[in-house]
C-alpha cells in the first residue's frame, strides 16, 4: 500500500514533503573546497562557498537540502519524521534526485546537494541508497559540484567510507549536547553510534591527506571536512556545557564546523519544553558568536564561560563581555600591538586585524584609517589608542564602557530585536538578576535606547 | 596639471596609464579621469586618451609580472567598479586612484604588497572599489538565474552596478563547459556569450531580439515551479523574518531572481 502511494506521487509532491522534512537541518554551507571544472560534465566548487538565495526565515540557501526519504524506524522525540508521527511519507529514487539536482544546478539555483535521510528499513539499506545516488551523480552524470552528505548512524563503516569518496563534506549530527539528553530524547541513537563514525571519518581524512602528498591524483576523501549540529534549548544544558562540547569536537575530532540549531517544537512531545515565545534565537546567535571566537580568534571556552558563569550575557556579545572583564589588557596601541592582541579588541575582526598589521608598516594609522579599513569604531574606541592617543576622552572603567556599549543597538541584532522582546524571557532568570533588572525594566531600557540613537 | 581623459573601462584606464607615463610630465603633474570635465579649469590641460588595446596589453603585462596575479586582479576589479562621484574634495576619481597606486607599486621593491598600504588614501580607494566589484560579483555568482530558452541556450539577465561580466563569464565558463549560455547586463547592453566547449567572450547587444529571449523551453516552467516550491517549503515558519531576508538578498537583486518574481 505504502509503495503504491509513492509510485503515484509526482515529483512536486515528493519535493514538497522531503524538503519540508529536511528544513530543520542547519548547515547549508558549500564551503571548504576549491575545485575547478573538469571540462566535461558540469560543476566546480569555490572555497568560501556561495549563497544562492535566502528563504523567508532569512537563512542562506546554498544547497538543495533534502531527505532521500522521511520514512523512519527511529523514534527521536524532537524529530518530525519519527516513526510515531502522523505525517505524509515519501521517498525519491536515485534517478529522480539526480535529475532535480542537475536541472537546478544548471539554472544556478544551487551550489550542489545536501542529502540526508530518515532511516528506511535499516541504516545500511538507507546508506546504500544514498551511496547509489551520489555514485550516479558523480559517475553517470559527471557532476562536479558540491555534495554534503549525512552519514547514517549505525551504518556499516565500509559504506560510510565508500560514500565519503564521492562527497565533499560529511556530517553526523550530534543532535544533543550530552549523552544523557540523547538517551532521553533519541533512544534509538547512542553517543557511540554517533562518535564512532565521526572518528572513522576523521581518521580517513588524516590518512587521505598523507596519500595526497605521496600521490597528487589519489581519490579525495571528504575534502571539505566534517561538520555536526546540536539542538539548543530542547534540553537543560547551559552554554558552558554546549561550548565545551563544541571545543572538544574541534580539538579532538578536527571538525570544520559545529552548527547550533535553536529548538523548534514541532511534535509537542511531553518530554520537550513548550517555548511559547518561539525558538531561542538570541541564544543561538550568542553561541555562533562564541564559536567564531574559538575558530578565528584564538579564544578558549574557559576564558568566556565558567561553572560560576555558565551562560552568555544576553546584552553584550561574548567578545565585548570578555573585554569588559579584562580591562587590564587595554588600551591596545594600534600601531604596535601584535596580531593576536588586536584580535582580542571588540570591533576589530580578523580581517581588519590582518589589514592593520600590513598597513601600518608604511605609515602609522590614525582613527580615520581604521574606519576605512573596516574597524567598528563605536565598539573599539574604548579599547584602543592610535600613536598614543584615544579617539575621545573616555574612562577605562567597566560600568562606563558597559553602559555605552549597551547603547549600541547592534549588540542584539536587528532581526532578533524586532522579532519581539519575548526573546529575552528565555534566558536564565539568574542572569537577569545579575543585572538587577526585571523583564519590564529591560524593555524600558531597550525602548529608551531605541529613542536615544 | 595635465589631465588625461580616458574611457571608463579596464582598457581605457590602462591606456591612460600608458599615455600619462609616456608623456614624461612627471607623476606629480599628471592625473587621470574617466569623467567628462564639466568646467575646464584654467590651470589644467586636458588630454584626450584614445583607447588602444596594444598599449593596454603592455600595461597589463607589466602589472601581472610585477604585482602577481592576485594584486593585478584586484586592480582590474577596481577599474571595473562604478565611478561614484565623491562629495569629499580630496578623494580622487577612480582612474587617478588606480594610476597613483600603480606608480607607488612600481616604486616598491615588492609591488605585490601595494594594496597592503591602506594608510595611503589612493590605495585605500582602490581597495574599496575592488571590494565593491568583488562583493557584487560574488553575490551574483549565487543570485544569477539562468532560464532555458527554446533552443536550449541558458539565458540570464542582470542589472549590476559594477561591470562584473568578465568575472561572471569566467566562473560560469568553468562551471558549465558543456552549455551554451548568455549573461546579459541590461544596464550596459553588454553580454557574456559562451558557446559550448569553448571560452567566453564579451559582446555588445544592439541587435538582440527581445522576443527570442522570451521563448522558453517546455521544461523551464516545470523546474521553476519545483524550485519555487522548494524555496517556500524550506523556510521554518517559527523563524519567518522578511527583514533578515531582504538584508541578505538586497532588493536591487530581487528583480532578476525567479523565486522573487511571483505575485
Amino acid at each position: 500500500m505504502l509503495m503504491k502511494l509513492q509510485m503515484d506521487m509526482d515529483l512536486m509532491e515528493k519535493l514538497t514533503i522531503l524538503s519540508d522534512a529536511a528544513k530543520y537541518d542547519v548547515a547549508c554551507t558549500s564551503s571548504g573546497v576549491d575545485r575547478m571544472g573538469n571540462g566535461r560534465g558540469m560543476g566546480n566548487s569555490v572555497a568560501p562557498g556561495i549563497c544562492h538565495t535566502f528563504s523567508a526565515d532569512g537563512r542562506c540557501i546554498s544547497l538543495l537540502k533534502i531527505l532521500f526519504t522521511n520514512e523512519c524506524i527511529f523514534n527521536c522525540a524532537y524529530c518530525l519524521n519519527n516513526r510515531d508521527s502522523d505525517v505524509p511519507r515519501a521517498a525519491f529514487t536515485p534517478e529522480e534526485l539526480c535529475t532535480i539536482t542537475l536541472e537546478f544546478y544548471r539554472r544556478n539555483y544551487i551550489e550542489g546537494l545536501f542529502l540526508s535521510s530518515g532511516i528506511m528499513v535499516s541504516p545500511n539499506y538507507t546508506m546504500e541508497l544514498i551511496y547509489h545516488t551520489l555514485y550516479q551523480l558523480r559517475n553517470t552524470h559527471q557532476f562536479n559540484g558540491y555534495i554534503h552528505v549525512k552519514a547514517i548512524p549505525g551504518a556499516d563503516p565500509v559504506l560510510v567510507e565508500k560514500t565519503g569518496y564521492l562527497a565533499d563534506r560529511m556530517s553526523i549530527n550530534l543532535e544533543l549536547p550530552t549523552a544523557d539528553s540523547l538517551r532521553l530524547l533519541a533512544p534509538c541513537k547512542s553517543r557511540n553510534t554517533i562518535l564512532k563514525p565521526m572518528r572513522q571519518i576523521q581518521n580517513r581524512i588524516t590518512d587521505n591527506k598523507q596519500e595526497l602528498i605521496l600521490y597528487r591524483k589519489a581519490p579525495r576523501f571528504v575534502p571539505a571536512g566534517q561538520s555536526t549540529q546540536m539542538i539548543i534549548g530542547a534540553t537543560p544544558e547551559n552554554d558552558y556545557q554546549i561550548m565545551s562540547v563544541a571545543e572538544s569536537l574541534y580539538q579532538k575530532f578536527s571538525l570544520k564546523r559545529v552548527f547550533y540549531s535553536a529548538f523548534v517544537n514541532v511534535n509537542h512531545h511531553s518530554m520537550l519544553p513548550a517555548l511559547p515565545g518561539g525558538p531561542p534565537l538570541l541564544r543561538e546567535h550568542r553561541l555562533y558568536q562564541a564559536d567564531w571566537l574559538l575558530r578565528y580568534y584564538h579564544f578558549q571556552v574557559s576564558e568566556l564561560l565558567s561553572e560560576d558563569r555558565p551562560d552568555f550575557n544576553i546584552f553584550l556579545d561574548p567578545k565585548c563581555d570578555w573585554a569588559l572583564r579584562h580591562l587590564e589588557y587595554f588600551p591596545v596601541e594600534i600601531n604596535r600591538a601584535s596580531y593576536q592582541t588586536l584580535l582580542r579588541v571588540p570591533g576589530i575582526g580578523y580581517k581588519s586585524a590582518e589589514r592593520i598589521v600590513k598597513a601600518r608598516k608604511r605609515n602609522p594609522l590614525n582613527f580615520d584609517d581604521l574606519k576605512k579599513i573596516g574597524v567598528v569604531l563605536k565598539r573599539a574606541l574604548y579599547f584602543i589608542t592610535c600613536s598614543g592617543s584615544m579617539m575621545y576622552k573616555t574612562k577605562l572603567e567597566e560600568n562606563y564602557i558597559c553602559e555605552n556599549l549597551m547603547r549600541d543597538k547592534t549588540q542584539i541584532p536587528k532581526d532578533i530585536r524586532e522579532s519581539g522582546y519575548r526573546q529575552l524571557s528565555f534566558f536564565d532568570k539568574e542572569l537577569q538578576k545579575d543585572f538587577q533588572l526585571t523583564d519590564s525594566q529591560i524593555l524600558d531600557e531597550m525602548a529608551s535606547n531605541c529613542h536615544s540613537s | 596639471m595635465h589631465i588625461f581623459y580616458c574611457e571608463d573601462s579596464i582598457d581605457g584606464i590602462f591606456t591612460g596609464v600608458y599615455d600619462a607615463w609616456a608623456s614624461r610630465y612627471g607623476h606629480a603633474d599628471a592625473a587621470l579621469t574617466t569623467q567628462k570635465p564639466d568646467n575646464y579649469s584654467l590651470f589644467h590641460e586636458y588630454i584626450h586618451v584614445e583607447t588602444d588595446s596594444e598599449k593596454s596589453a603592455k600595461v597589463a603585462r607589466t602589472l601581472q609580472t610585477r604585482m602577481g596575479t592576485e594584486t593585478y586582479e584586484e586592480i582590474c576589479q577596481a577599474a571595473s567598479a562604478l565611478e561614484t562621484p565623491s562629495k569629499r574634495k580630496n578623494t580622487r576619481n577612480k582612474a587617478d586612484a588606480i594610476y597613483k597606486t600603480i606608480v607607488l607599486a612600481l616604486s616598491l621593491p615588492d609591488s605585490s604588497k601595494v594594496l597592503n598600504y591602506l594608510g595611503e588614501p589612493y590605495v585605500n580607494q582602490v581597495f574599496q572599489l575592488s571590494r565593491s566589484t568583488f562583493n557584487e560579483a560574488h553575490h551574483l555568482l549565487g543570485f544569477l538565474r539562468f532560464q532555458e530558452l527554446e533552443n536550449g541556450i541558458l539565458f540570464a539577465k542582470i542589472h549590476p552596478k559594477n561591470n562584473v561580466l568578465p568575472f561572471l563569464g569566467e566562473h560560469f565558463a568553468d562551471r558549465l563547459p558543456q552549455e551554451n549560455f548568455m549573461i546579459y547586463d541590461e544596464n550596459r547592453c553588454l553580454a557574456a556569450l559562451h558557446p559550448k566547449g569553448t571560452g567566453f567572450f564579451l559582446t555588445d547587444t544592439q541587435e538582440l531580439d527581445p522576443k527570442a529571449l522570451q521563448r522558453y523551453s517546455k521544461e523551464e516552467q516545470e523546474y521553476q515551479k519545483l524550485w519555487c516550491r522548494f524555496f517556500d517549503t524550506i523556510a521554518i515558519e517559527a523563524r519567518i523574518n522578511p527583514k533578515l531576508q531582504n538584508q541578505n538578498l538586497p532588493k536591487r537583486f530581487q528583480q532578476d531572481v525567479v523565486e522573487f518574481q511571483r505575485k
